[in-house]
């Protein structure tokens, strides 16, 4: 228990970290997620089929893989790009960001069909109602779509920030400081690398328990007016 | 009334429909039809199902945009273009919104907004269309609801009412635009018979106290008793229209005397 609290400020640093690229990627992945289904909803057979590409393409791919690219590969033809322009010498991305963008394009696709879903879930006659009475069309988002759109993809998009928070893993192949990187410095330094990663496990447990709880209390405050079955 | 008032400026009319084709794919289900509206006016479109008569109404809102046709709220053309690709579009979508603004529309199964409760449905047009203080819509949407008599349910939610209320909701939350033409697309047809009642007494209510009203209906009764005018539409057209006395009383078209004889079973 001492070498664990010896180690207590990088792990719990590397937490916060966890929990930082957790938020960014479904920040991010929300806004890829409503672009999608707009998309994939939307008259414009373009739209229409970069969307369907995108969320078939992510859908099919290891998000690992996608990250390596978008990090190494892509550091490599931004400098390649750099380098025969001359507009810039060289670059490298940051692992946060790199992760980020990835995790939150990769769960943009999810979110697509989140999104879809829960709109297409939304009885039509009370979209037409806020039509009816001249709402305009950021109003009739912010005041009948958005409550309703976040009821019916409250569940679902619950499972997606839970296997999202679990995914965060993975950027510490990047080499970013998070909890799974910063309990296999502390776990190796030690040698106690049993003791360390079930740290981790402990920690990732804690997090989804109270993502949901934070999940269960979203669902009843956007439900209001349901009856309960 | 449409040949008296055609030509004058539309001006004198509340609202004035010309004209309008609809086509859904290879259908043509709205073949040219028009229709005036005065103050005060009761209109009562009726036809079997298939004639065209939803459809009529949901283009004078602009839920369904014509493909061609003019319609006119207090002499002010609605502005329409035409895309690249020959579809027929709104103009000034703002402009739109203003004239929905002005145009109540009573819905077949109510429509009512389901995460809001019934003070809150009725508030939420005054509120976020009108930009009315608070205050002052709550008091205008309470008046309201004891207007249709339910002002007990103010703070319950569209799921916990009976059809019958909802639907005198939904007639409180077009009121609440302080509309100048309320259009009704068949309020009583998703009712059970019980209900029916108190939906059509407060549209008499409404009718009494000089509402103009476009009602699309199947209640014979109501559109003999309540409407000014009454039009009759078969596949799209306007078969026959008048005063529903003489509608009614002395059916000139074979086909309006055939309708009135199946819906009287």
């Amino acid at each position: 228990m001492d070498v664990v609290l010896e180690y207590r400020d990088p792990i719990l640093r590397g937490a916060g970290v966890t929990i930082l690229v957790a938020l960014c990627s479904v920040i991010l992945a929300v806004g890829f997620g409503l672009l999608g289904a707009w998309g994939k909803l939307s008259g414009s057979p373009i739209a229409r089929r970069v969307c369907g590409s995108y969320t078939t393409l992510v859908r099919g791919v290891p998000d690992l893989v996608l990250m390596l690219l978008l990090f190494y590969g892509g550091q490599q033809v931004l400098n390649d790009l750099g380098a025969a322009t001359g507009w810039w010498s060289y670059l490298e991305i940051n692992q946060f960001v790199a992760g980020v963008c990835t995790i939150g394009f990769i769960f943009g696709a999810y979110m697509t069909e989140t999104f879809r879903g829960a709109y297409l879930a939304i009885p039509r006659g009370q979209i037409e109602a806020g039509i009816a009475c001249g709402m305009s069309r950021g109003k009739l988002f912010r005041r009948i779509l958005w409550p309703q759109l976040a009821r019916y993809a409250l569940p679902s998009f619950g499972n997606n920030w839970l296997v999202l928070l679990k995914t965060t893993a993975l950027v510490s192949v990047l080499g970013l400081n998070e909890l799974v990187r910063e309990s296999f410095v502390a776990g190796r330094s030690t040698r106690q690398l049993f003791t360390f990663f079930f740290v981790a496990l402990i920690i990732y447990l804690i997090l989804t328990a109270i993502s949901d709880v934070g999940l269960r209390w979203l669902e009843r405050r956007y439900s209001v007016g349901v009856r309960r079955s | 009334m449409a040949e008296s008032a055609a030509g004058q400026a539309a001006e004198k009319t509340t609202l004035r429909v010309e004209d309008i084709h609809k086509s859904f794919g290879s259908l043509e289900v709205l073949k040219g039809l028009s229709l005036d509206a005065g103050d005060g006016d009761v209109i009562a479109l009726i036809g079997s199902s298939g004639s065209g008569k939803s459809t009529f109404l949901r283009c004078i809102n602009l839920l369904e945009i014509p493909d061609a046709g003019r319609v006119y709220l207090r002499g002010e053309l609605i502005e329409m273009t035409k895309t690249k690709q020959g579809e027929t579009r709104p103009a000034d979508r703002k402009q739109v919104d203003r004239i929905r603004s002005r145009l109540g529309m009573v819905f077949q199964s109510f429509n009512l907004w389901s995460h809001m409760t019934i003070l809150q449905n009725v508030m939420e047009g005054p509120v976020h269309v009108l930009a009315r203080s608070k205050p002052e819509a709550k008091d205008q949407a309470m008046a309201l609801l004891d207007k249709v008599g339910i002002a007990d349910k103010a703070g319950a939610y569209p799921s916990h009412l009976s059809g019958g209320q909802q639907q005198r909701a939904a007639i409180a939350r077009a009121l609440a635009m302080d509309p100048d033409v309320m259009l009704f697309d068949e309020p009583t047809s998703a009712l059970d018979p019980e209900l029916v009642g108190e939906v059509l007494r407060v549209m008499r209510q409404l009718a009494e106290e000089g509402r103009t009203m476009i009602v699309v209906t199947h209640e014979m009764g109501f559109a003999r008793d309540v409407a000014s005018h009454v039009i009759f539409l078969h596949e799209g057209r306007v078969e026959e229209e008048g005063a529903p006395d003489a509608m009614f009383g002395n059916a000139q078209s074979p086909r309006f005397r055939q309708f009135l004889a199946t819906t009287r079973n």
